[in-house]
């Protein structure tokens, strides 16, 4: 066991890979967050304990479905020459995600609505740096729009 | 990068005292967030960076997602496998 302990390796490096769709949009995230501001309107309006228990457990799994989305486009869809031309992606998707923590465990609308605006700030230089274009099947987009 | 690694193989990595040759697995940082080290195989060398492509083109992350890696950022070559004991070998 002391002999394993020693080999052990240190560093742990990936090898694994996953399946590049090359689809990212922010709007995935944004449906998840618009579903933690419904849910906390929701919340607010009830008077029943059961439905607000359940209302808790499930904005909480949305933020982190929010987060998750978040946290794809950061590290897979955006490149480092995205980064180049637009720096302030890194700090709005850094801020988005602990925003995504901050409505976990909030129940005010009024972080669930700053998540939106962050997202929605995240979106505009997704598409500024050709997203729609670059990732999007081109129908998605057009019968969105 | 199976069948040439598998998770948890406990690897063996040197630095380079030359730039990295085509065919070896080389340990680099992900040029995406430096943080992330990973392993690849070198697919070509130019330019003082060099293409890394995973041994599963389906399935990998690699320079077709996030461009040639810079010299820089290769960290070493991995040479050695030690664990798990029936897979024990040479990684070239």
């Amino acid at each position: 066991m002391f002999l394993t302990r020693l080999l052990k390796p240190t560093i742990t490096a990936s090898a694994h890979c996953d399946l590049p769709c090359g689809v990212y949009d922010p709007e995935q995230a944004r449906i998840e967050a618009e579903s933690c501001y419904k849910i906390i309107e929701k919340y607010k309006a009830s008077n029943d304990e059961q439905f607000k228990t359940r209302a808790i457990l499930i904005k909480e799994e949305r933020a982190e479905l929010a987060k998750h989305h978040i946290d794809v486009l950061w590290s897979d869809y955006f490149k480092p020459e995205h980064v180049q031309k637009y720096p302030e992606i890194t700090e709005l998707c850094w801020k988005a995600a602990k925003q995504c923590s901050k409505v976990k465990s909030s129940l005010e609308l009024s972080d669930a609505k700053t998540l939106l605006e962050m997202i929605d700030k995240i979106a505009e230089v997704w598409t500024k740096a050709g997203g729609p274009q670059a990732t999007r099947v081109q129908n998605g987009v057009a019968a969105r729009a | 990068m199976e069948p040439a690694l598998w998770a948890g193989d406990w690897i063996v990595v040197a630095g380079y005292s030359r730039p990295p040759r085509v065919g070896e697995i080389v340990l680099v940082r992900d040029p995406r967030n430096p943080e992330n080290l990973m392993l690849k195989r070198v697919a070509a060398v130019a330019d003082g960076a060099c293409t890394v492509l995973g041994d599963r083109p389906e399935e990998s992350t690699d320079s077709r997602t996030f461009g040639p890696v810079p010299l820089g950022n290769v960290v070493g070559r991995a040479l050695f496998r030690y664990a798990p004991i029936g897979r024990i070998g040479w990684l070239w």
